[in-house]
């Protein structure tokens, strides 16, 4: 191989190409870190590939770097000239102070300015080590990798875009490839550079490259096909405590965000809170309001103000409470650091024990807070004083929804104007027939059990941009769980005039221990839950609950007898386990075949550890497929080890000529079918400029062909072979 | 390469120039007990081909021109009325002897070419009902012009199947060309020929040949060969097993000529071709689009599978 054949235009092209695709790895940095200075790091760059590329000497290279780095360090941090004696001591403090620390460990309190010498060094190494793969290995693959890689990882996991960055990187890398590719060509058959011929090569590659660019960038392109990995990563490492992100794999539980609901969720078992009660019960957390076509936030009525109770104090709540002498008593427990209090309906006051409590529930989302000393803080134990609200069968059934209060009409019967009109139709077309508000809310609330809506906490979509979450729901998947049902439920009430709110919230949980009349209830984040409350004029908010598998009690006092609407209502058993209908069929089929009980916990396993199994089997595909590739460079060794551990009689010399026939074919020496073993003996001699392999083969076809009788001097063979095998991992 | 053997071939190239290939294959035939169609214009040195080989091993030559009024009788002999005697006494033909050159076969008519055809397969020849066994060593060579067509009987292809080898002489280039003028100027060189080894030496070594090993594996090759000649779309006809015996049994000689005791596949790639080209039918399209015969028996070998582990024993 000739050595530096590069002249100055082609190199100095490369590294304007270089420069560019650093610069790449600048701007992120710089936007995350919050550095300034871009350009003079950036003159750095271009410095030091300058000065790499005149093959300035080494000491003068080094001093010019060496004083750069000075003067940016004393002009960006201490705002004096370097030529100073002032600036001269600054960074002479400034050195010493940070070796000290640096030799402690203590990587905190090291200087914003030690950390800029330090990256500046890191470019520096990076420029020489790119000079390496240039000039020396004439491919930039591993860089171009790497960028690739850390682009990708920071758009994945930080606020960058990378979107634009990463298409200019493949750009760049691609073209410089190319050159390269030419470079090695042109080097390997030691071919003298001719611009015209080069110019004519690269020219058609460029050109391809340019319009596979612009046709790429123009093509349709479909959504991600798997979900973000982040949120799972997230709860996978346990960072995800308050569970729900934006979208993708999310780990249930209760969480604050809700401006982006869809995709799937793995289950978590960790237990929230026990609660005592008489009986099971929502527990509810807060109330959101605003649909934003993709989910919920909350809207700025009372802007942000709460009310102050104390122990003990008579809460005052937009849900109406049952009659005083039905007044019961609930105990949580909280077990995970939540900072709020679980209410139930009819909620009348909170106890407990330290009179320095305050409950501070917040005007808009009626979340209740625990303060102590104007901080929030995680109350473990209190009790709570309810009252079940009980609603007249009549008041419902004669609710209209005339004269309806202007404050309700603005603030729970807001929609996106977004919102599809199919969506309006179709709650026109459930509500078609019912008279009273109550008997149309409960067409919306019966429309999920039929028609084809499945529950499901894995296959779930995430709206695209332009798709509104219940729309996408309602028409095209018809999979879910709460809170889909829950959203299409509130979208479509307010569809038809009737206000309504979104709630979040626990489900009853599971009940653990019955005490005399009290019973234990074990409440998970798997039973973080969210429903519908709707406002009946005349009667008040009440409860609602669309999805399929889970039933929430409402009391309603049937004042007057009916036929047609009563036995439907006592259908919902109120002791039916609030539960997920899939956990129940998966508990049935357990009992049914108790036989499948293996399989039917490993299908389980891998269902809920879908994203492990999935990481894990790639991770070994890809570790395999590395495995193969290579095994140009490893086979050969573990021949060598395998002869020597074993003494290889005349029964494995047609072994050994196997093996010396697979190495020669990686390395690219492959015998066709047709070609006689001595012919192809001599191909390989005459490439490796030796005899052992037509001595081998020669030994080889006398074993094969000339009758069982032959002997063959298998320590020579071994010689030779060895020779071979040395001779390919060469 | 076997002493002897070369030194026949050696012998032959002091007539023969640049033709070493050609003599090669001819004693190959000669070893192995079969004969050879040599193909080619007059003139290129065939039967002086043939006088050499017949020289060089001490045998007797003879030869038979085929013209279109040869009877069979020619060849291979007539019963005559002996008055003394007052019996029929057998003459045996041209055809009774050790080498034997039959010129341009193809100009006779199909009766005498079966005659000649039959006693080169039998080795006897049989007048009156009287068999008579041709000794050993019998070898006949016969040419061809494949020029000249006007009265001529093309071999049919079952009599083609007698021959073990059709050979090409092909012209000599011009160094070797000027090399035979130069040798012709003033003598015969043919003349001055002596036998290198004699006749039961020839014998023994014919003996030595039919004792070259030939591994299941190497046999199984050759069947592998044969049997694709039947299956390429371009030929209509393939070769039959006698063709598969022939191969084997050249490639023998041809171990034993490079002093070697068993068979390799390379014995049966490099005689396939001569071996196995005249006992083809092309298709007729093909042959119009000029594909020949060497060309897809190569293309055979060149996707044949070698065997390169031992065979294994059922």
């Amino acid at each position: 191989m000739k050595k530096n054949t590069f002249n100055l235009v082609e190199l100095g092209l490369y590294y304007v190409l270089i420069f560019f695709i650093l610069r790449e790895w600048l701007v992120p940095v710089m936007e995350l870190t919050g550095t300034g200075y871009l350009e003079l790091i950036l003159f750095f760059i271009a410095l030091a590939l300058a000065l790499s590329l005149f093959r300035v000497h080494f000491a003068i290279a080094f001093l010019i770097k060496f004083f750069y780095i000075s003067w940016f360090i004393v002009h960006v941090y201490s705002k004096q000239s370097v030529f100073t004696p002032a600036g001269i001591q600054f960074l002479l403090s400034e050195f010493q102070y940070n070796i000290g620390i640096t030799l402690r460990a203590d990587w905190v309190q090291v200087t914003d300015a030690f950390r800029t010498f330090l990256f500046l060094i890191l470019i520096w190494m990076l420029i020489y080590l790119i000079h390496h793969w240039i000039t020396v290995r004439m491919t930039i693959f591993y860089f171009l990798v790497l960028t690739v890689f850390f682009i990708g990882t920071l758009d994945t996991f930080t606020e960058y875009d990378g979107t634009y960055a990463i298409i200019k990187i493949i750009l760049l890398g691609l073209v410089m490839t190319a050159f390269l590719f030419l470079k090695r060509l042109f080097t390997q058959a030691g071919v003298e550079l001719n611009w015209m011929k080069y110019i004519k090569l690269v020219f058609p590659v460029i050109l391809l490259i340019g319009l596979t660019s612009i046709v790429a960038i123009y093509l349709p392109k479909s959504a991600p096909q798997w979900p973000d990995p982040v949120p799972f990563l997230k709860a996978a490492t346990g960072q995800g405590g308050e569970g729900e992100l934006s979208n993708g794999v999310g780990k249930v539980g209760y969480g604050d965000n809700d401006s982006r609901l869809g995709g799937a969720f793995v289950a978590d078992d960790t237990v929230v809170l026990l609660a005592e009660s008489e009986t099971k019960q929502y527990w509810r957390i807060e109330t959101k309001d605003v649909y934003t076509s993709k989910g919920w936030e909350n809207s700025t009525y009372y802007s942000g103000s709460s009310t102050v109770y104390g122990p003990g104090d008579l809460i005052q709540h937009s849900l109406p409470s049952g009659p005083e002498e039905d007044t019961k008593l609930a105990t949580i427990h909280m077990l995970y650091p939540y900072e709020f209090i679980v209410q139930p309906y009819g909620l009348k006051s909170i106890s407990q024990t330290s009179e320095a409590m305050q409950f501070f529930m917040n005007d808009n989302s009626e979340k209740i807070v625990p303060v102590m000393n104007n901080n929030t803080i995680q109350l473990n134990n209190y009790s709570l004083e309810y009252s079940k609200p009980v609603y007249l069968y009549s008041d419902l059934k004669s609710s209209n929804l005339e004269n309806l209060d202007p404050y309700l009409v603005d603030r729970y019967l807001q929609l996106p104007e977004t919102l599809p009109n199919r969506v309006v139709e179709l709650a026109q077309d459930v509500v078609a027939g019912k008279e009273s508000v109550y008997d149309q809310a409960r067409a919306i609330e019966m429309y999920f059990r039929q028609n084809g809506f499945r529950y499901d906490t894995d296959d779930v979509a995430i709206p695209s941009e332009e798709q509104d979450y219940v729309d996408q729901f309602l028409f095209e998947t018809k999979v879910g769980y709460c809170d889909n049902f829950s959203t299409s439920m509130v979208v479509m009430l307010r569809s038809v005039g009737i206000p309504a709110r979104w709630v979040k919230g626990f489900a009853g949980g599971e009940l653990i221990r019955t005490n005399g009349d009290m019973k234990n209830f074990e409440v998970t984040n798997n039973d973080a839950h969210s429903w519908v409350e709707a406002f009946i004029p005349n009667v008040g908010w009440i409860n609602f609950e669309p999805t399929i598998g889970f039933n929430n009690s409402r009391s309603i006092d049937y004042d007057f007898e009916t036929d047609d609407e009563r036995e439907e209502e006592l259908s919902v058993d109120e002791e039916t386990e609030p539960d997920e209908v899939v956990k129940e069929q998966e508990e049935t089929q357990k009992q049914n075949t108790s036989q499948n009980n293996l399989f039917t916990a490993i299908f389980n396993s891998i269902k809920q550890h879908k994203w492990i199994y999935v990481i894990s089997l790639l991770i070994l595909v890809g570790g395999a497929a590395i495995v193969y590739v290579k095994r140009k460079s490893w086979l050969p060794k573990v021949y060598l080890k395998m002869s020597k551990r074993k003494q290889y009689g005349e029964s494995s010399f047609e072994l050994m000529y196997m093996q010396l026939l697979k190495v020669l074919e990686m390395k690219g020496l492959k015998r066709k079918e047709g070609q006689t073993l001595i012919t192809f003996a001599k191909e390989v001699d005459a490439y490796y400029e030796t005899n052992h392999m037509s001595k081998i083969t020669v030994a080889y076809e006398q074993y094969l062909y000339g009758g069982r009788s032959t002997k063959i001097d298998m320590n020579q063979m071994k010689e030779s072979w060895e020779y071979l095998i040395n001779r390919t991992t060469s | 390469m076997y002493k002897q053997i070369e030194a026949i071939i050696e012998n032959i190239e002091k007539v023969m120039i640049g033709k070493r290939e050609v003599a090669e294959l001819s004693v190959i035939a000669l070893l192995s007990g079969g004969h050879v169609l040599l193909e080619d214009v007059p003139g290129v040195g065939k039967t002086m081909m043939v006088k050499a080989l017949a020289k060089s091993v001490g045998a007797e030559f003879k030869r038979i021109q085929f013209t279109p009024d040869l009877l069979p009788t020619d060849v291979i002999g007539v019963s005559i009325y002996n008055p003394k005697t007052l019996q029929f006494e057998f003459r045996p033909g041209p055809i009774v002897g050790n080498i034997i050159l039959a010129d341009e076969i193809n100009r006779t008519s199909p009766k005498t070419q079966s005659a000649l055809l039959e006693s080169m397969e039998e080795a006897s020849v049989t007048i009156d009902g009287k068999t008579l066994n041709i000794q050993k060593p019998f070898f006949v060579m016969a040419t061809q012009n494949p020029i000249e067509y006007e009265g001529t009987y093309p071999l049919p292809e079952a009599q083609l199947d007698r021959f073990l080898l059709k050979i090409k002489m092909g012209y000599p280039n011009a160094h070797e060309e000027i090399e035979v003028l130069r040798r012709s100027e003033r003598s015969e060189p043919i003349m001055d020929l002596t036998p290198v080894i004699s006749l039961d030496e020839l014998l023994a070594l014919q003996d030595q040949v039919r004792n070259v090993y030939v591994d299941d594996s190497v046999k199984s090759y050759i069947v592998q060969l044969a049997r694709a000649t039947r299956t390429v779309s371009e030929i209509y006809l393939g070769v039959s097993p006698r063709a598969s015996i022939a191969l084997m049994k050249a490639s023998q000689a041809y171990a034993k000529m490079q002093d070697r005791d068993f068979v390799k596949p390379d014995d049966v790639q490099y005689l396939a071709p001569f071996v196995f080209a005249h006992r083809i039918i092309l298709k007729p399209e093909a042959r119009y689009e000029g594909v020949t015969t060497e060309e897809l028996i190569n293309r055979i070998i060149s996707k044949s599978v070698i065997p390169i582990k031992r065979y294994a024993e059922q």
